[in-house]
């Protein structure tokens, strides 16, 4: 999900990384706030930690592996707005030293990563977790949060390739978060994994985080704020099937064609996108609706599998 | 096994390696900018794209980094790349869009690579101090760049261990062995984290 | 004994650590200043907590701290960042001390936190590398450095704070018999008030004059290197051995 640089016009990269900045400078406050300064090293850590675990190859099928992304498992250990800035670092490493992601594109892949999945995950995993109490609450709030991080990051990501006029909307957006569906039940799996690991290990790791980190009220509506303001400019101008939206597009799409004359790549997305977004439209949301009714009722029975697969071993 | 061959190439010694950091990120961001805001593939959009390609392999073979390496890299890089430029081939006009992203994206990935591949991450992190990044983030960032290379090792040590005493598995018990693996590596995490604390106090650091 | 010249005094300390064991009884000795002073036991008699303990870091609450003297000065919150720079801990494990992602910064730490200018800094690393055989590896990373040389940079940043006491974990386990001659010989001249936790006895009986056997958290005996590291009996029973330089026919 990583996108490299390229693909992303100069609005996009502009706007989502203003967007990504805000979130960090919000998410660096938070934390420096809520951290004594023996905790300060953890982050630094934690980032390795996500770094390196995200080496560990999980065999799927076929010989292919999939491996964590581990925004919700970074968010549970060090606290949502610590996490923001461990998953950020990871991204920027990626980018630096490996040329996975672009450098302009950094911004974005800090929103839709960073941000969009790790406080969008984080958040699901706290309301799940007001309904699901205990250790078992919690690795399904762990595994459901998890799927929807992904879900959530690759949807942000198709929407940015689509604003950007890259790829049309009704072909990125089901592809994007297709794919991502079927990769985030891998991450729901690792992440509900390696909780259960730590839980049985070191268990007072993972409360005493829990207990450090009392986002302010401001700063959560702040983060919410953030995130569905980069939503609605990103994928607003598709999703919503009101002429004024589509207009809106249209109008964008025209200016382009003017501001570089004749002669140009055909500008993507012309009539197609428009004639066909109700129907692919709701074929996406139907099944993503569905996907995250299913995913639910997985996570909840993963949870409870993992611990009773405990009390039969001791 | 040590990972430190993970970034080696970044402390060459060459003319583009010797180039303060500063200049090399502005000129990596204005090749990328150039790239991105080129808006056709027209006669002159090829000679563009082509005269900026011929600068890119003009500072590769300057940089002493070998051609196989980058080469390597570019290729296990272009997947991604590959698959969103596929997506746009089943839009109108989408075979022209294709080659654009193609182009576009290959150069990109080339100036990335080059970039990183030659200025070392302290350098990164001292024009992010420049640029008055705040404190936290340069801690975070110079700890993680710092361990990640001790993790990784350690890692493989457990896992090998791990290796050397499992005779048979399922897909799922390697799952669950590979989860166990992450959190004790978590666990080991979080400890050594207390003793770089130790450290650091131990210097001076408030 | 006046107290003027002791730079270390420890009484009666006792440490319990969160997960309650018991890692240190009522521990009490002194060490001279410019004395270099051996501290063994077997693994997990205390060795580390004690030295944990002399630059404030350990207890994480400061009740203990008033049974320990630095100099005359009892260690409290107020006077840790001094603390910190009269005493300079070398930790067991060299990948815990080098948190730095370049040989320069980690030697620079500790003068910045010291309050030098930029210059002082960089002339301050440039001749402590060089004391400690290392000159030039200014940009190199710690990743990329030999067991033998990630211990000297340790080193080379705990000599940068221009500590006055220095208190060495084990400063020799991982390295090969040519390293740890050569880190004794690093360690002898340095005439800052030395005490030394190791199992490397041979370079125990070398660099101190005076031995602590520590075993179970208690101070079971103390006396001059010489006869203590020699006495066999005393040596096996606390999961020791003689130290081969002592051993007779050598």
């Amino acid at each position: 999900m990583h996108i490299p640089d390229g693909f992303l016009d100069a609005k996009t990269l502009a706007l989502s990384g203003a967007l990504a900045l805000g979130a960090l400078a919000l998410a660096v406050r938070t934390a420096q706030r809520n951290l004594p300064p023996r905790r300060v090293p953890l982050i630094g850590i934690t980032a390795a930690f996500v770094f390196a675990a995200q080496m560990l190859n999980f065999p799927v099928a076929g010989g292919t592996s999939g491996h964590l992304l581990g925004g919700v498992l970074a968010a549970t250990m060090v606290g949502p707005s610590a996490a923001v800035l461990v998953i950020t670092c990871v991204l920027i490493i990626q980018a630096f030293l490996f040329a996975d992601g672009g450098i302009l594109a950094l911004g974005a892949n800090v929103f839709n990563m960073a941000i969009v999945g790790t406080i969008g995950g984080y958040g699901i995993y706290w309301l799940v977790r007001r309904v699901a109490s205990g250790l078992r609450g919690q690795l399904m709030a762990a595994a459901f949060a998890a799927w929807c991080s992904v879900v959530l990051a690759a949807g942000s990501c198709a929407a940015q390739l689509a604003f950007s006029g890259t790829v049309a909307w009704t072909l990125v957006l089901p592809v994007m978060t297709g794919i991502h569906m079927l990769i985030g039940i891998g991450e729901s799996l690792i992440t509900a994994l390696v909780l259960l690991a730590v839980a049985r290990t070191r268990p007072e790791l993972l409360t005493e985080i829990a207990d450090g980190h009392k986002g302010l009220l401001w700063e959560r509506l702040a983060f919410g704020l953030l995130i569905a303001l980069g939503l609605a400019v990103f994928a607003a101008p598709f999703a919503s099937r009101k002429p004024d939206g589509l207009e809106y597009v249209a109008q964008v799409q025209r200016f382009e064609h003017k501001a570089v004359e004749k002669n140009i790549v055909p500008a993507p997305l012309p009539d197609y996108t428009i004639r066909g977004i109700s129907s692919p439209g709701m074929a996406t949301a139907l099944a993503g609706g569905i996907g995250t009714v299913l995913m639910f009722g997985f996570a909840f029975l993963l949870a409870r599998a993992l611990l009773q697969n405990k009390s039969h071993a001791s | 096994m040590h990972h430190d061959f993970i970034d080696r190439y970044s402390r060459l010694d060459s003319v583009v390696h010797r180039r303060a950091a500063g200049l090399k990120l502005a000129v990596a961001l204005a090749l990328l900018l150039a790239i991105i805001l080129w808006p056709r593939l027209d006669k002159s959009g090829l000679i563009a794209f082509a005269a900026i390609a011929v600068v890119l392999l003009g500072l590769a073979a300057l940089s002493r980094i070998p051609p196989g390496f980058l080469a390597t890299r570019l290729l296990m890089l272009e997947p991604f790349a590959l698959g969103i430029a596929f997506l746009s081939l089943f839009q109108p006009g989408g075979g022209q869009t294709f080659l654009l992203l193609l182009l576009r994206s290959t150069l990109c990935l080339f100036t990335v690579l080059l970039l990183t591949n030659t200025m070392p991450f302290a350098d990164i992190l001292r024009v992010l101090k420049r640029c008055r990044s705040p404190s936290l983030l340069l801690t975070t960032l110079a700890l993680m760049y710092r361990y990640l290379f001790v993790l990784i090792d350690e890692l493989e040590r457990m896992q090998r261990a791990r290796a050397a005493r499992t005779f048979r598995g399922g897909r799922w018990q390697t799952w669950r062995a590979l989860a166990l693996l992450a959190g004790e590596l978590f666990v080991r995490s979080t400890e050594r984290a207390e003793r770089i604390y130790a450290a650091m106090c131990a210097r001076g650091w408030k | 004994m006046s107290t003027a010249h002791q730079a270390i005094e420890i009484e009666n300390l006792s440490y319990c650590y969160p997960d309650s064991s018991q890692a240190l009884r009522a521990i009490s000795f002194s060490v001279a200043e410019g004395e270099c002073v051996g501290l063994i036991g077997p693994n997990g008699a205390g060795k580390s907590t004690l030295l944990l303990h002399l630059n404030g870091i350990l207890p994480e609450t400061q009740r203990n701290a008033a049974h320990i003297r630095i100099f005359a000065e009892p260690i409290s919150r107020d006077n840790l960042p001094a603390i910190r720079r009269t005493v300079g801990v070398l930790f067991q494990n060299p990948d815990d001390q080098l948190f730095c992602p370049t040989v320069f910064e980690d030697v620079a730490f500790g003068p910045r936190q010291a309050g030098l200018s930029e210059p002082e800094v960089t002339e301050k690393v440039r001749v402590t590398l060089a004391a400690v055989g290392l000159h030039g590896f200014e940009r190199k990373s710690p990743h990329h450095l030999s067991q033998g040389e990630k211990r000297r940079v340790c080193l080379a940043g705990v000599l940068a704070c221009e500590a006055r006491v220095l208190a060495l974990d084990e400063p020799t386990s991982d390295l090969d018999p040519r390293n740890r001659r050569a880190f004794t010989a690093l360690l002898k001249p340095i005439r800052a008030t030395k005490i030394i936790a190791s199992h490397d006895l041979n370079m125990i009986a070398e660099l101190c004059q005076r031995v602590l056997l520590l075993d179970g958290g208690e101070l079971v005996a103390e006396g001059p290197a010489a006869t203590l590291l020699a006495n066999e009996p005393l040596m096996l029973e606390h999961g020791l051995e003689r130290a081969r330089a002592l051993q007779p026919g050598r």
